[in-house]
């Protein structure tokens, strides 16, 4: 049981710590197709804009600690200024998926060249707030791991209770199910797909400061998570929380598993072979919509 | 709904031929200007990835040449004319590069042309070459493929190439750890999985054992997943071949989950640059690769020209400035031994020519127009390289593989 | 408001033909001046654009008359240019030799490509295409034998006829011309036939598709095909024109550059692609010379047409086109209709 111990184990604990930054990228996601019906193709470039902010604070003589809070709200206000400026002008159009992801695309391509305009093309470093690391089942694992991992577990927690206990929460599900209706309610809808596509900029952004000392900073870095991202958000259900993380969860571990069997070369290919299958057999994902899960 | 009723003939769509002709007349503009240029001058095209990934490399291609073209042409230029460079962005893309490439030799008409940093622009750009009658040289690709199988009579080869940088390493390593026990990790994909196999070779040449082998995918991000593997093949050398942001999380989690302790990593010339080597920080301590240059290097002329480019970029140079700097130099040796600029005459000069470097004499080898150097292993220490190891030239160069001319 | 990809049944058929001529004629054109001044570079750059043109019309097929929007089209047109450089170098040097192969090769993968993606719709299908194209072009990328990630160099030249060969610079324009218009004149010919009107019927309404006998799967998947052999011919002329493959044609940077080059140009025009790959390779070109920033101006200039343009420039040049030529097909005014909206 040595291969167990410390092979087999060990790949699962690295699974999970990926598998919580992959849900955090996935969740922001979900959030903005559930409610906005918006396919965000510059999500990675957020979660680029997250880390560089969060560069640019610690430059600026601010401790992790602060540029880790400061920086979802900077995302925040970049991702409600993006919504209604840019997003709602095309919201309105019967081709809306089509057009909102073009959009987004040609959002992305914009600010990846910002940020290589303004921080140039090399890599940067953000040191990890927290050093050393503890012995967990032969392995030696980083104790700012654990902090990301248990710090990534509690903010997925506290969005699901935020959409699914809170009035605000309401609020969104609510203009997700039946736009209309919520404003004859007197619901300022406008307002309400505004916040929601802001918060899950700063999601994106969250998580990119969260990964910025285990992943470093450059200007690509948003394409590091887009194509599992969007495979996650697919097979877990497009706008379903539970579907985001339980799909992260596992996709991630299917990849950690699997890369001690096959060459890990064949690990992307393996989530979009089974992203294809899912949408072969059930394009609804696992677990349906925001409006309906 | 308006009704408009049309009783005269449709007017022609004026605005719509004004831009057409506006599109076709800056289009056809340029070769005319072309033509006009001045004939007492000698251009030297370049074409370097000035924005994408590579742009660090390509910022100090720039610097390099720049510096060198000034020198030259504040001391009279080459045979009395001035050096002009012209600069175009290749983004790192062969085929952006190709098409670059053909602007400059047919529009701009240089006489020379440099500067491309991937193997794949190298050697596409040296078909263009081919095509035009011109000569290229590059001073960043280190495939062995550009002067080995595919090499071409128009392309030359100013820095150190792969097999070199192995020689060196492999060289440093067998005597300061003989019969180590090395495990490799590369990036999967053609160029990492070479550079692993010709370091293995020259190092099982000298004694090396194997105790692994695994290749990630290239850009991957987490390299955790690895670990397992490497603890349990306890090696005491490392070699890896990943490069830019890859080597920035290797190293940095290898230093996170405390893989690294007590091991000695070697890789590949590319892996640790002054690019990345920030990013790294003190994870990279310790790192020893085979190098064509160092800053550190102990000599008169390497340390007037770090003054000089010091002063002019605000900058330290790394390799890849000290070698497009030295390009220059050996272009300028050539065209003085042929007293033209004649494509022809100036290859012939080429072959076997020695010139002055920061890095010493160099001398081209006419068989495979490779330059041959005395190279260097260097250890990282606080974001210097310094020189633990020295290789003379004709041991280090291997041997000339090129068949075609 | 905004349409992209609706279109009425009676689409200004009339200012498009007069557009397209504009476009042939004005290429002809430069190829007269071009040829008369001895240039080389800028036939060789007309005829990479031209080649990335056809991708563009490709793409549209699909997203402009399917309403199907590809975000992995290159992995056609890499794989034309591949199948075409071995080809070349391996087998025979004809051109003809070197089309038809990458067109039954093109034909093949479409289906197995299309089988996969066509299933699914809207952004299910781009993330399908997006990932097909990034799992290929990794798989070629790792492959020695094709040159792995530095392509294959030493193409040489195609024998299109005695004494015309692809490394003439004029020569070869004007046969990369010819065969874009025999593209473009069939794809637009294709359009009037019933198969056109059931590929617009799907783009609008699919489910009533089925209601009326017609498959719109066997359609869609037509269409596909189609789309992916119109991408993998144009793919097999450019190591023609320039002698070597990369896969870096497969990489999603040319897939978003022809969707970009669509959009602008005009969707659903089949022309217009063909106007915004010759104007956004000029812009490309031209702008990459001052800064080494293009991306942000490119890409502005991509938002702002799809906010306030999106039918493109020819979008919105057809229809006023098509008052001031006089005569009107049908209706006094040509209506964008929605064809499932109540009027």
């Amino acid at each position: 049981m040595d291969w167990i111990q410390f092979v087999l184990a060990p790949q699962i604990v690295n699974g999970l710590a990926i598998g919580v930054a992959v849900v955090l990228m996935a969740l922001g996601l979900t959030i903005i197709f559930g409610l906005l019906d918006v396919i965000n193709m510059a999500h990675g470039e957020f979660y680029a804009i997250g880390a560089y902010v969060a560069v640019a604070l610690l430059g600026a003589g601010l401790t992790f600690w602060w540029a880790l809070a400061l920086t979802p709200l900077l995302m925040a206000l970049i991702g409600y200024v993006t919504e209604r400026s840019l997003i709602q002008r095309v919201f309105h159009s019967k081709d809306r998926h089509t057009l909102t992801l073009l959009l987004t695309f040609g959002i992305g391509i914009v600010l990846e060249d910002i940020l290589k305009l303004v921080f140039g093309a090399n890599p940067l470093r953000v040191e990890a707030p927290i050093s050393g690391a503890t012995e967990m089942l032969g392995l030696f694992f980083p104790n700012y791991r654990l902090f990301v991992m248990g710090l990534g577990a509690l903010i997925i927690i506290a969005v699901w209770v935020l959409v699914f206990r809170t009035s605000l929460g309401a609020m969104v599900r609510a203009a997700a199910f039946d736009r209309q209706m919520t404003a004859s309610l007197g619901v300022p809808v406008n307002r309400v797909y505004a916040a929601t596509f802001a918060f899950g900029v700063a999601l994106a952004g969250v998580s990119g400061v969260l990964l910025a000392p285990i992943y470093s900073v450059f200007p690509t870095m948003g394409r590091d998570f887009v194509l599992i991202a969007f495979s996650v958000v697919i097979i877990g259900g497009m706008g379903s929380i539970k579907g985001a993380v339980i799909a992260g969860l596992l996709l991630t571990q299917i990849q950690s598993i699997s890369s001690l069997f096959i060459s890990p070369v064949w690990g992307d290919p393996l989530l979009f072979g089974i992203m294809v299958l899912v949408l072969m057999w059930r394009p609804q994902g696992l677990f349906g919509r925001l409006g309906h899960a | 709904m308006k009704l408009k009723a049309i009783t005269t003939t449709p007017p022609i769509n004026v605005k719509r031929l004004g831009i057409a002709t506006a599109l076709a007349s800056a289009a056809l503009g340029l070769p005319v200007c072309a033509m006009a240029q001045d004939a007492s001058v000698i251009r030297i095209g370049v074409v370097t990835p000035l924005s994408g990934t590579y742009a660090g490399i390509g910022q100090q291609v720039k610097w390099g040449l720049d510096l060198a073209a000034a020198q030259l042409n504040a001391s009279g230029g080459i045979l009395g004319r001035k050096l002009e460079l012209i600069y175009e962005d290749e983004e790192a893309n062969p085929a952006v590069a190709v098409q670059k490439a053909e602007k400059l030799f047919q529009v701009s008409k240089v006489d020379f042309l440099t500067g491309t940093v991937n193997s794949g622009s190298t050697l596409a750009v040296g078909q263009v070459a081919e095509r035009n009658a011109r000569l290229i040289a590059t001073t960043v690709s280190f495939a062995d493929s550009i002067t080995g199988d595919k090499c071409s009579p128009n392309v030359f080869r100013v820095n150190a190439r792969a097999g070199m940088q192995s020689a060196a390493l492999a060289d440093w390593m067998a005597s300061t750890r003989p019969n180590a026990n090395v495990f490799y990790l590369g990036p999967d994909y053609e160029m990492g999985r070479s550079t692993v196999a010709a370091f293995k070779s020259a190092a099982e040449g000298k004694g090396a054992k194997t105790a692994g082998e695994v290749f990630a995918p290239l850009d991957n991000k987490d390299y955790s997943p690895f670990f397992g593997q490497i603890r349990a093949a306890r090696p005491t050398v490392i070699y890896t071949s990943v490069a830019g942001n890859d080597t920035v999380r290797l190293f940095n989690q290898m230093s996170e989950f405390g893989v690294s302790n007590n091991i000695q990593i070697v890789g590949a010339s590319g892996t640790v640059t002054s690019q990345n080597l920030p990013a790294i920080g003190k994870a990279a301590n310790g790192f020893v690769t085979g190098v064509g240059y160092s800053p550190l290097l102990d000599s008169p002329e390497n340390k007037k020209f770090i003054a000089d480019f010091q002063a002019a970029a605000k900058t330290q140079p790394d390799l890849y400035g000290a070698d497009s700097y030295g390009v220059l130099f050996f272009y300028k040796a050539a065209v003085e031994k042929a007293k033209s600029t004649d494509t022809d005459k100036v290859r012939e000069a080429m072959r076997g020519l020695q010139w002055a470097t920061p890095q010493g004499m160099k001398t081209m080898r006419a068989g495979d127009h490779q330059a041959m150097q005395e190279m260097y292993a260097v250890k990282v220490n606080n974001t210097q390289f310094e020189i633990v190891g020295k290789v003379a030239a004709a041991n280090a160069i291997g041997p000339d593989t090129c068949t075609k001319f | 408001m905004h349409e992209v990809t609706s279109r009425s049944l009676g689409h200004p058929a009339r200012a498009l033909h007069w557009l397209a001529g504009l476009f042939f004629g004005l290429a002809l054109v430069f190829a007269i001046v071009a040829w008369t001044v001895g240039d080389v570079f800028f036939f060789r750059l007309g005829t990479e654009a031209l080649i990335f043109a056809g991708l563009a019309l490709s793409v549209d097929l699909l997203l402009g008359r399917t309403g199907l929007l590809p975000l992995g089209q290159a992995l056609f047109f890499g794989m034309g240019a591949y199948v075409s450089a071995l080809v070349l170098k391996n087998w025979s040097s004809s051109f003809w030799i070197a089309i038809a192969v990458a067109l039954v090769f093109s034909a093949i993968t479409g289906l197995i490509g299309g089988l996969i993606a066509i299933r699914s719709k809207g952004v299910y299908f781009a993330l399908i295409s997006f990932g097909l194209a990034q799992v290929v072009s990794k798989i070629i990328f790792n492959t020695r034998e094709l040159g792995a990630s530095d392509g294959m160099i030493g193409v040489p030249v195609a024998q299109i006829a005695p004494g015309l060969e692809s490394g003439q610079p004029a020569g070869f324009f004007l046969v990369v011309l010819s065969i874009l218009f025999i593209l473009y004149a069939g794809l637009a010919y294709l359009m009037e036939t019933p198969f056109g009107r059931q590929l617009g019927a799907v783009r609008t309404n699919e489910q009533r598709l089925s209601f009326l006998g017609v498959d719109p799967w066997r359609t869609k998947l037509a269409a596909f095909v189609g789309a992916a052999c119109i991408a993998g011919v144009s793919g097999a002329l450019y190591p023609m024109l320039r002698g070597f493959v990369s896969p870096e044609l497969m990489f999603f940077q040319v897939s978003g550059n022809a969707v970009i080059n669509v959009i602008v140009g005009g969707t659903g025009t089949l022309i217009g692609p063909l106007y915004g790959s010759a104007l956004l390779t000029v812009l490309r070109s031209v702008v990459g010379s001052y800064t080494a920033h293009h991306q942000i101006v490119i890409g502005i200039l991509f938002i702002l047409v799809v906010i306030v343009l999106p039918r493109g420039l020819i979008g919105l040049a057809a229809p006023a086109l098509q008052e001031r030529l006089g005569r009107r097909e049908g209706a006094v005014r040509t209506p964008i209709l929605h064809a499932d909206h109540p009027q």
